[in-house]
């Protein structure tokens, strides 16, 4: 992985049409400003994350696994 | 009474108030704003999301404090106004919200449940929200209680 040391208003550049920009620093927190073309996507990392464990999760389990599932956390909960 | 034709648990009946409205969707599915939740003999605590627009589509979802018993919440101020909820503090679990942990299962692999974007319901006005909480620092794939 590249490591860049930058400070507040300082921007790095990605390739030909992108630029990121650290907009502030404060408390533990960066803002940043994107610059991108509009086909290039732009998304937290979490949300990425959170976007495919919920297409995961919706293709399903099978009823042995569920019962397995169920089994599980009732008996780790003491149920 | 309204009823729904489901892929997996066949006609289900419901009552209109208890629909529960996602005004975003969720992530991956921004188009699917009305779930139910369902719960099936056998299989407590376990909660079934069922999507009411289409029939293939049910998350299932345990209670994030029976996933990890110490679960707090780090509810983003914007989130907090989302569902309608006091911004001035945390919502308390079972009392003002639902907290739930959607589940999915890897090929081979243990089933884990995602606590860094748990699923907050306002029990008050069914309004809901997938709230990604990186500050929380738990996991998307946050292991489940192992059987004792």
């Amino acid at each position: 992985m590249l490591v860049i040391r930058r400070r507040a208003g300082e921007s790095i550049l990605i390739g030909e049409g992108i630029e990121i920009q650290v907009a502030e620093i404060s408390g533990g927190r960066v803002k940043l400003g994107i610059v991108a073309p509009a086909e290039v996507t732009i998304l937290r990392k979490e949300v990425k994350l959170t976007r495919e464990q919920n297409l995961a999760a919706a293709r399903g389990i099978s009823l042995g696994q569920l019962a397995e599932l169920a089994a599980q956390v009732g008996r780790g909960r003491g149920a | 009474m309204e009823r729904f034709e489901s892929k997996h648990f066949g006609m289900i009946e419901f009552q209109p108030e208890t629909v529960i409205q996602f005004p975003a969707g969720l992530p991956g599915f921004e188009q699917e704003s009305r779930f139910v939740a369902l719960e099936q003999p056998g299989v407590k605590p376990i909660v079934f999301l069922h999507s009411l627009s289409r029939p293939d589509l049910c998350f299932i979802t345990l209670p994030a404090l029976v996933v990890e018993p110490d679960f707090r919440l780090r509810v983003p101020t914007e989130d907090l106004r989302t569902l309608e909820l006091a911004e001035d503090r945390q919502p308390q679990i079972g009392a003002e919200v639902a907290c739930l942990a959607v589940v999915s299962v890897a090929e081979g692999q243990a089933p884990t449940a995602n606590l860094l974007a748990p699923i907050l319901v306002n029990l008050r006005t069914r309004r809901a929200l997938q709230v990604i909480a990186p500050e929380s620092g738990y996991s998307h794939q946050h292991p489940l209680p192992v059987a004792l």
